[in-house]
């Protein structure tokens, strides 16, 4: 009551506008805590349900190294050692790869070579997994088959392909960062007389330890974190491999596999501990990246006496320009045969029959007649998908960002910056598992109509692009200059005020950019719908609790189980035009995110 | 004369209602609202996408969602009472059925058989073959009169119906060695195998087709009249479910396909039609 008083006195317009900014104040710091809340869930979730196990004595048997579940052997050791196996083996093939590259670009001349190369990286963010798997289903798999005999799936295909999906990670990590070490150090190479090459082994690479660190774990995780490419590649036996040749299962495709048990079975309770497995081990990487003192140095003497040993000598140096020419070669190359054979292969059948089948146009549009045989059903699910979850996470997102960014400092936003990236780390399996467990539950207590659909998946999807789009706010934010941030206090403006008029605005492309980016994760993510609501045939959802089609369920279902030439030619064409609709978004986010940049970065 | 003039407008009478009865059927969803939820069964699906087809096309405003998944999956959803009707395989365990209340519906019958690749030169197995092969014991197709070649096994996930017969009439549960390929529906071991010159795997009958061969088992061949008829035992029937007595559209759409008018869905599907 003391506190309105000299308010009314004043005028109720400042009264309104100090009620707006404690306002956002809270709202923001509350839409920020949103993803601590949604981890202590997530982990809530795994540790309750993998319990049983404790309580009902099976632990040990969760822990053998044997699966057959229907001898009630329910050992996970299997899948854990294939995860591994595959994770580390695309990151040792991806982790040296991905250095040449950034060697490439950042290389003697600069020159549209270079620079292609890296637009090229950028691009492949944009290919979905699941665009990925297909065309290694079709054109890597008997490529293999005929170079070591007709195996059909095996580890060496998943390896394969995994390392192409998490190169871009690496190399976007590393560039960053050797580029920032480049800028900053130009002149100083310059004044030692080292060559371009001499300074990119002497200085940016020392330089960069931090950038070289976050880039290895960043990269390994997603490689351990994924689902479709391990489902359809790997051949999923549950067995400890002896060569590149045999088949293995990963945690990841043994949650998909097997979440279809009964519900109070052992089986079904080790999914949870499977799930538990990788939400440490994402967990511990993000740990592993806090900054901590003394560690954000350059690397140790070791590595950089190997560094200086191989700039001294003209065959190393061969060597190093050799391996990063090649890296570079092998990207574009992967790159350019998997575009050419998706092309090749889909644009013949590219018509508006792909689409809707026999069913004529406007009806089918204004959802009078039901589409078979095409991809519409799909396309709109998609789409509502898409909307659905930007609709919910943008605005936690960007408020949670906001709070980050101005009100939060210490510990509470070193906690939600953890969360943040932490949660960015969960494996959407493990998002869909969680989805589909809620919904468990609360058929089980509070809520026996809810089910899995739509408004399912969108939710996990908004908590799975969530911390895109605080990161993209928080960072669009913070690289406002200075004297912006001045401005509004400046001019007697109370936070709220500076916030909407002056640095929201000026922020805006950068968190646009961000937006768009998370609604193309939203749209090419297959693991989390494959558990919360996905169906392969079922028309135009027609309302929020329906259950949908998706362009990128439709692509992993056909890639599997096509029965026909036609439904074979439907998935080339599903996958062009899921790949068309990513492709777009992340154009569109990064025509955005440069304009930011550009404008306030001089 | 006149008695056969009598019956033979009988027997276009009965002809007629019968014709009416037919079309009764699916007149029955004229006017209904509501969806229909189906999942489970990998061998269902082209049976529930054809009749979901043409009951959606009398009537749009019905909606059919089919999802696969196998048939733990329709037990598990079914029970849980996520869809409204649970596709099996086989049939459901006295330990389901007292858990879920689950109630079912057979509608068809269906032979489960091993399935090569075409280029396999391997024209017929024997159960003990089969058996070997499965377990791991048998690794070259030398070994039972094909090309020296190693064998890919192909085998199905943990909620395949289809794996569960195989498993209990064929390899007499017998061990599936660790080494296997797992594929998650029909329709992808087919592709699979097909792929695969060396693979061998099993699958429904119906799905079999030019892309895969099935080889004579013991000398009998597996042919859906031949697991009608009793002489091919690797068989079973597939079945929906549901969790109590099925009510509404739910009870419509489960006695159009066991009634006469999705006998041909059935049979152009690959199975035989009970009844």
């Amino acid at each position: 009551m003391r506190q309105t008083r000299p308010c009314r006195q004043n005028s109720t317009r400042f009264c309104r506008q100090l009620f707006f900014d404690r306002a956002a104040r809270t709202l923001s710091c509350g839409a920020g805590f949103v993803s601590l809340a949604t981890l202590a869930a997530i982990f809530a979730f795994l540790a309750l349900l993998s319990l049983p196990l404790f309580t009902q004595g099976q632990w040990d048997s969760v822990l053998q190294a044997v699966w057959r579940p229907f001898e009630g052997r329910y050992g996970i050791g299997p899948m854990v050692a294939g995860s591994l196996i595959l994770s580390c083996s695309a990151f040792a093939l991806a982790y040296p790869l991905g250095v040449g590259v950034c060697l490439f670009v950042l290389g003697p001349g600069g020159g549209p070579l270079r620079r292609a190369t890296m637009g090229v990286v950028t691009f492949m963010t944009a290919i979905p997994t699941v665009v990925y798997g297909f065309v290694s289903v079709f054109l890597l798999v008997p490529l293999l088959g005929r170079a070591f005999g007709g195996r059909g799936p095996s580890l060496l295909a998943a390896v394969l392909t995994l390392a192409v999906l998490v190169l871009p990670t690496i190399v976007l990590f590393l560039h960053g960062s050797m580029r920032e070490t480049e800028e900053r150090t130009r002149l100083t190479s310059a004044a030692l007389g080292f060559t371009p090459l001499q300074a990119l082994l002497l200085v940016v690479l020392p330089g960069s330890a931090a950038g070289l660190r976050t880039a290895a774990v960043m990269g390994w995780c997603r490689a351990l974190s994924d689902t479709l490419i391990p489902l359809m590649l790997a051949g999923n036996a549950p067995q400890f491999p002896d060569s590149l040749f045999d088949s293995v299962r990963t945690l990841t495709a043994h949650i998909a596999l097997v979440v279809a048990m009964d519900n109070s079975s052992p089986a079904f309770h080790s999914l949870f501990a499977c799930g538990l497995t990788l939400f440490g081990v994402s967990l511990g990487a993000q740990a592993a990246l806090r900054p901590r003192s003394g560690t954000s140095g350059p690397m140790g003497d070791r590595a950089l006496g190997l560094l200086s040993f191989m700039a001294a000598r003209p065959a190393c140096r061969a060597l190093i320009s050799a391996w990063a020419v090649l890296s570079a070669a092998a990207v574009l190359a992967s790159v350019g045969a998997l575009l050419a054979f998706l092309l090749t292969r889909s644009l013949p059948v590219l018509d508006l029959r792909l689409f809707f089948g026999d069913t004529p146009v406007l009806p089918a549009l204004l959802g009078r007649q039901p589409v078979w045989d095409g991809l519409f059903a799909a396309c709109a699910g998609t789409l509502a998908l898409v909307i659905l979850a930007s609709l919910m996470a943008i605005p936690v997102g960007v408020a949670g960002g906001v709070a980050l960014s101005q009100y939060l400092k210490g510990t509470p936003a070193a906690a939600l910056r953890f969360s943040a990236n932490a949660l960015a780390g969960v494996p959407s399996i493990v998002m869909g598992l969680f989805g589909f467990s809620v919904i468990i539950l609360l058929r089980h207590t509070v809520a026996p109509e809810a089910n899995t659909g739509l408004f399912l998946s969108a939710v996990c999807i908004a908590l799975l692009v969530l911390p895109y789009t605080i990161n993209a706010t928080a960072q669009s934010l913070d690289t406002l200059p200075g004297e912006l941030r001045l401005l509004g206090p400046s001019l007697g403006m109370t936070s709220w005020q500076s916030l909407r008029r002056i640095l929201l605005p000026a922020a805006g492309r950068g968190i646009l950019g961000g937006v768009v980016l998370s609604m193309g994760r939203a749209a090419e993510d297959t693991a989390v719908i494959l558990l919360t609501g996905v169906v392969a045939h079922g028309g135009l959802p027609r309302g929020l609790f329906d259950k949908f089609e998706a362009l990128p369920f439709t692509v992993y279902y056909l890639a599997a189980q096509y029965q026909s030439a036609h439904d074979l030619d439907k998935g080339f064409g599903a996958a062009l035009a899921l790949l068309a609709l990513t492709v777009l978004l992340f154009r569109i986010a990064r025509t955005l995110q440069g304009r930011m940049e550009r404008e306030w970065k001089h | 004369m006149k008695r056969s003039m009598h019956f033979a407008v009988l027997a276009a009478l009965f002809l007629f209602t019968c014709t009416a009865a037919r079309a009764d059927m699916l007149q029955q969803f004229a006017g209904r609202k509501g969806k229909i939820d189906i999942a489970g069964g990998t061998a269902h699906i082209p049976v529930m996408n054809e009749a979901a087809k043409r009951i959606m096309t009398v009537n749009p405003d019905i909606r059919i969602t089919v999802e696969g998944g196998g048939t733990g999956v329709g037990v598990q959803k079914a029970g849980e009472g996520l869809v409204d009707i649970g596709n099996t395989g086989r049939a459901l365990s006295e330990e389901e059925v007292a858990k879920y209340g689950l109630v079912s519906f057979p509608f068809a019958v269906d032979g489960v058989t091993v399935v090569l690749n075409p280029a396999n030169a391997v024209k017929g197995l024997t159960s003990a073959q089969v058996q070997d092969i499965f377990a791991g014991k048998i690794t070259n197709w030398k070994d039972v009169g094909g090309a020296d070649a190693a064998i890919t096994l192909y085998t199905r996930d943990e909620a395949s119906g289809t794996r569960e017969v195989f498993w209990e009439k064929l390899l007499k549960k017998g061990a599936v060695a660790d080494r296997a390929n797992v594929v998650a529906s029909n329709g992808a071991m087919k592709v699979a195998v097909s792929q695969d010159a060396s693979g061998i795997g099993y699958m429904s009958i119906g799905f079999v087709d030019a892309t895969v061969k099935a080889p004579l088992l013991d000398g009998v061949e597996p042919s859906q009249a031949n697991a009608t008829s009793g002489a091919y035992k690797v068989a079973r029937k597939l079945f929906m479910n549901t969790k109590g007595e099925p009510q509404g559209l739910t009870k419509l759409f489960i006695d159009y396909v066991t009634g006469p008018e999705c006998t041909d869905i059935i049979s152009k599907a690959g199975y035989i039609p009970l009844k």
